[in-house]
């Protein structure tokens, strides 16, 4: 026999004000299976949940009705309360008698029979309550972070530095993502290498940092605590145990005119190369749709016969790892919006008027940056691609691709107002007599020392910005004519310039969206991955135990990815930190007796929480085929029961049973 | 028909827990007041709501359902919203055939921020509910013995 | 004779190991509705028959325990049993490599010939082991018919007020005796325990009260939305002669006209129940 508690608080006048209390109180004890009905100024008050506590034992009770303010503010208040007192927290429901009653319904009458109705259906929720204990979850303590940037390097290391062993996968043959490639950085101008290169060697030396580089997530099982991670180390052909980076290989190499994928196309690599030669790991990978040999499965053979450490392995192949963790880091950065006519999406059109592709003095942001950069194509120097030449004027143009709704990106990149005073900066200081012309929309430099820095740029150094657009750019005698308009002034503007710079919008990098299937985390219209909650859960996804930082979740520059990426660590500690991992038991459960395996439930989980499975006897032998509930996996959404034609699926809490006897206490 | 012998229609409300319900929570934060007509039933997630419940809430005298949710995107589970979107694309055919009176089921996207769409909404309803009248149809058929 | 090939079809596939029963048609007297049969032996093929009065689908009989006992099935279908061969198979109930399938062309079944006929476009079954047609046949594998051919009874029926229609069931629902009829002869209701029979809770009353015909027959309707494969044996089963294919009729052309899905047309196609899409139609929600 069901023996109910009901408690009804006033909350002060909030309630009373509105909610006939006595009536109520006298009312709700007549109500079946209702043992006592009380009434309390604050029921939440430490004497309100006294008189909980005593009721429950007192009257053995086997349910707690409070009827009181919402559920979202005060369910674990009296959860709490039941527990410390002997009742099982899930045997608690609320009536919601305050927002959704007295403070907005003001004619009494009414206010009174809807919290009597509400309290009734509690009532009836109530006595059908099962008991339920958290799920235990076992816990990895060993982190997998995604991607060998900046953001994920500081992941990595602070999780190391913690004690905990860390699998990174980068993609590329090296870590370092694009801050490796950039020259120096603002506000500070420190140069980008001389600082992220420590922090490199850092991780290829930590003795708790296992490194995957050109590796990738091949497939992703398992649930928070419990993550199963195929890792698909592409074929690099050069042993890394045995190689030592000598570079003999890559001196012997004949195939020279391999575009650089770290100098953004602006100089080159051998067939056999690592990227840049503080690389980590500073191994050799070779390229294998230019290498001659492995094009041609004979010849060649140079690096092979130089190599004393008979590194070389032409018959090397993608291997399959295995890695466990308990939780996960995305920190897969991101690419640059392609200017040229040919985009990845239908909605973006690029800026043919720009020439980008077409004039070779045209470059964008990250070229640029090999450019200025001590270690680039040209040491440095700042020469223009097209003839080696000295630019005398160059132009600036911002918000290339962002803030642009016609071409398809509405946001802003966040970075560029800032590179663009910073290249403004570095062309000016190696270029005496240079003239920088930047193009922009707004100035946004909200920052510590950001504002001043574009002031420096403009005042000291003297860049000179227009506020416009820029409408075309064509090629007359080896000049870049620029024509914009300068809406300050209210005047057109027309520019002869060596070399145009343009500062394209921040794009989630390539193979985002499959890797967010892969860990079932969800991604907003740009492709950019998001978070749990934007003010309270910034580094959380609502895939529990994976965790985001960096330029994936939105365009950010170094210092706010590198905090983000330290919020994501320590998120992983924290649970790290736990005893153990606990979930809440919510969750669906399914009825292998009567499921009919059809499977709706399978495809439709947004949490892919259910799988395939079979029953057997004790004895091995095969029952049924049914579907399964992962406890590990489950959020509880609910979304199975309503696709399950048998009601085979059932979700505790929110059975069909207690919603069948609520909907039905309403009938009169 | 004056005041006190007006007809005061039966509504219930399924919502999610996670927008609708905080959007009613937050009309009476900021005290909106409407009318006291709505029952509210709260699931986690409009991806639980079963087409049989409104079949249920008609059977228990409703004279009117509305169900209600996170809008596209928002759902705290990702997607149950979308399939509840789907189901009742289907359902509302199947109801419009029956001949049963689809101006007394109504679906509403309401986010936690939406207090004041929360309380339009459930005026705008019983505003309508009213004027239509007690579902004396379905009524007819949940007390009908054989 | 199509009759004679499937005799001999049905003889080697038994003598040669490939199916243990073959599922056919037999007759009980001319005229009369041709019944499932589960040939296990070859010399007793000739039971087999094949005339207009093969309406049974006999993918419907492949859920049976019973069946499922016998062995490896070879089974008969014709265009439109194949469809809920199809969906079957799109919901695993059967595994297609498990299951020899014998189509036969069909021009129309029943005399008069069923309602599905006249805007039936697949004639020829496609997705078969093996196929049998009629010799002279000139008919195309696949004619297309427009949707408005197919659902020609459903618009009439629309046209009705909504009063007139909610009558309409009432009378219609009026007569049903809770047969299950209906349940029991569809190829997709494979429940192990059906909904209506269940108890805690009670979704759907049991009483073949109006309430409970309303909740049954809109349970058993929107349990094959978007998953009905058309073969109106629900209809030709009911002995109430409740218009059941108007409803299944209403949500064919809801998943037509929503997601251009017709259940068990194609068998690579990703079935629209249990999936959504970010694109479907909201203008219904407020």
């Amino acid at each position: 026999m069901a023996r109910i508690g009901v408690f009804t608080c006033w909350c002060g006048e909030n309630v009373a004000r509105h909610v006939d209390i006595e009536k109520v109180t006298e009312t709700v004890a007549q109500m079946p299976g209702v043992r006592c009905s009380i009434n309390y100024k604050y029921m939440c008050s430490d004497p309100g949940q006294a008189q909980i506590r005593d009721k429950i034992q007192s009257e053995r009770l086997t349910g707690l009705v409070v009827a009181s303010c919402s559920p979202h503010m005060h369910l674990k208040t009296f959860r709490k309360a039941a527990q410390t007192a002997g009742l099982n927290p899930y045997l608690v429901e609320m009536a919601n008698i305050r927002e959704h009653c007295s403070w907005v319904h003001h004619n009494r009458e009414e206010a009174t029979a809807k919290a009597l109705d509400l309290i009734r259906m509690s009532v009836e929720k109530v006595k059908r309550d099962h008991e339920l204990v958290p799920i235990r979850v076992p816990l990895t303590r060993r982190a997998l972070v995604i991607g060998g940037g900046v953001a994920g390097i500081q992941a990595a290391l602070d999780i190391a530095d913690a004690g905990h062993e860390v699998a990174l996968v980068e993609r590329e043959p090296s870590i370092g993502g694009k801050m490796a490639g950039l020259s120096e950085t603002f506000p500070t101008l420190d140069c980008s290498q001389c600082i992220l290169t420590p922090r490199m060697v850092e991780v290829g030396q930590h003795p708790n940092i296992k490194l995957y580089t050109y590796s990738e997530v091949e497939s992703v099982e398992g649930y928070v605590g419990n993550f199963k991670i195929t890792i698909r180390q592409k074929a690099r052909y050069v042993d890394m145990v045995k190689c030592t980076g000598c570079g003999d290989c890559w001196n012997s190499c004949p195939i020279k005119k391999n575009l650089s994928e770290f100098d953004c196309g602006m100089g080159f690599r051998k067939a056999i190369y690592i990227p840049f030669p503080q690389a980590v790991p500073a191994r050799p990978v070779i390229d294998r749709l230019a290498c001659t040999r492995l094009k041609r499965g004979t010849g060649c053979g140079l690096c092979e016969k130089k190599c004393q450490a008979k590194a070389i392995n032409f018959a090397d192949e993608d291997k399959l790892v295995v890695e466990q963790a308990g939780a996960v880091i995305v920190a897969t950065g991101y690419k640059l919006y392609n200017i040229a006519k040919e985009q990845d999406n239908a909605q973006l059109s690029g800026y043919g008027e720009y020439g980008y592709g077409k004039y070779k003095d045209v470059i964008d942001a990250l070229q640029f940056e090999r450019l200025v950069s001590a270690s680039g194509p040209t040491g440095g120097e700042i020469k223009r691609p097209s003839d080696g030449k000295i630019p005398q004027s160059v132009v600036f143009i911002k918000c290339v691709g962002s803030r642009d709704n016609a071409k398809g990106l509405a946001y802003c990149s966040k970075i560029c107002c800032m590179y663009t005073a910073k290249h403004t900066m570095l062309y000016k200081h190696k270029t005496p007599g240079g003239e920088a012309h930047v193009f922009y929309m707004d100035i946004r430099a909200g920052g510590k020392a950001y504002d001043e820095f574009v002031r420096r740029a403009i005042e000291q150094d003297g860049a000179k910005y227009y506020r416009g657009r820029v409408s075309k750019i064509t090629e007359e005698n080896g000049k870049l004519i620029v024509r914009g308009a300068d809406t300050l002034a209210g005047a057109p503007v027309t520019i002869e310039a060596d070399m145009v710079v343009l500062a394209v919008a921040m794009r989630p990098a390539d193979g985002v969206h499959a890797l967010a299937q892969k860990l079932n985390v969800g991604y907003d219209e740009f492709g950019f991955l998001s978070e749990s909650h934007p003010k309270l859960r910034p580094v959380e996804t609502n895939a529990a135990g994976v965790f985001i930082c960096g330029a994936c979740h939105a365009p950010k520059d170094i210092p706010e990815a590198v905090a983000q990426a330290s919020a994501a660590a320590g998120k992983t500690l924290v649970m790290f930190g736990r005893e153990e991992l606990t979930r809440e038991p919510e969750i669906a459960r399914i009825n292998e007796q009567t499921c009919a395996a059809c499977y709706t439930c399978v495809r439709g989980c947004p949490y892919t929480a259910i799988e395939r499975a079979e029953t057997l006897t004790p004895k091995g032998v095969h029952v049924k085929y049914t579907a399964r509930v992962n406890e590990g996996l489950c959020m509880g959404c609910g979304t199975c029961v309503a696709l399950c034609p048998s009601k085979s699926a059932e979700l505790e809490g929110f059975t069909e049973q207690q919603i069948y006897s609520m909907v039905e206490s309403l009938m009169t | 028909m004056n005041e006190t012998n007006r007809f005061e229609p039966r509504i219930i409300a399924y919502v999610c827990n996670w927008c609708t319900y905080l959007g009613a929570d937050l009309a009476g934060t900021n005290r909106l007041e409407y009318p006291a007509n709505v029952r509210i039933i709260r699931f986690p997630c409009t991806g639980r709501i079963d087409f049989n419940l409104i079949v249920k809430a008609f059977e228990a005298g409703a004279d009117a359902v509305l169900v209600s949710g996170c809008h596209p995107g928002d759902c705290h589970y990702t997607a149950g919203n979308y399939h509840a979107r789907r189901r009742w694309m289907l359902f509302r055919q199947l109801l419009d055939t029956l001949g049963i009176d689809l101006n007394r089921i109504h679906f509403t996207w309401i986010s936690a921020a939406e207090g004041r769409k929360w309380a339009q909404v459930v005026t705008g309803i019983t505003e309508q509910t009213r004027q239509m009248g007690p579902y004396t149809a379905y009524r007819e058929i949940a007390r009908a013995s054989a | 004779m199509i009759v004679d090939q499937l005799r001999e079809l049905c003889a080697r596939l038994l003598s040669e190991g490939t199916a243990q029963v073959v599922i056919g048609y037999g007759q009980a007297a001319p005229g009369k509705p041709a019944y499932p049969v589960f040939i296990r032996r070859a010399e007793d093929a000739d039971q087999l028959v094949w005339n207009d009065q093969c309406m049974t689908n006999l993918a419907a009989t492949l859920k049976r325990r019973e069946v499922k006992a016998l062995g490896k099935p070879a089974v008969i279908v014709k265009g439109c049993d194949e469809r809920a061969l199809i969906m079957l198979a799109k919901e695993s109930q059967i595994v297609r490599a498990n299951i020899y399938v014998i189509g036969v062309e069909c021009n129309g079944a029943g005399r008069p010939a069923m309602a599905k006929c006249a805007s039936c476009d697949v004639h020829v079954p496609r997705w078969t082991d093996t196929v049998i047609r009629e010799t002279e046949s000139q008919a195309a594998a696949v004619r297309t018919t427009p949707s408005s051919a197919r659902y020609a009874d459903l618009e009439a029926f629309m046209r009705k007020t909504p009063e007139a229609r909610l009558a309409f069931w009432r009378a219609e629902f009026g007569r049903c005796v809770k047969c299950y009829a209906c349940r029991q002869v569809c190829p997709l209701c494979y429940c192990e325990r059906c909904i209506a029979d269940k108890n805690r809770p009670c979704v759907i009353d049991t009483s073949a009260t109006p309430k409970g015909n309303f909740a049954w027959h809109i349970t058993r309707a929107f349990h094959l939305a978007a998953r009905c494969a058309g073969c109106d044996e629900c209809a030709r089963a009911c002995p109430a002669h409740i218009d059941l294919r108007l409803l299944n009729l209403a949500l064919a052309a809801a998943a037509e006209d929503h997601f251009g899905w017709r259940a068990g047309m194609d068998p690579e196609a990703e079935p629209p129940a249990g999936a959504y899409s970010l694109k479907d139609k909201e203008d219904f929600i407020g």
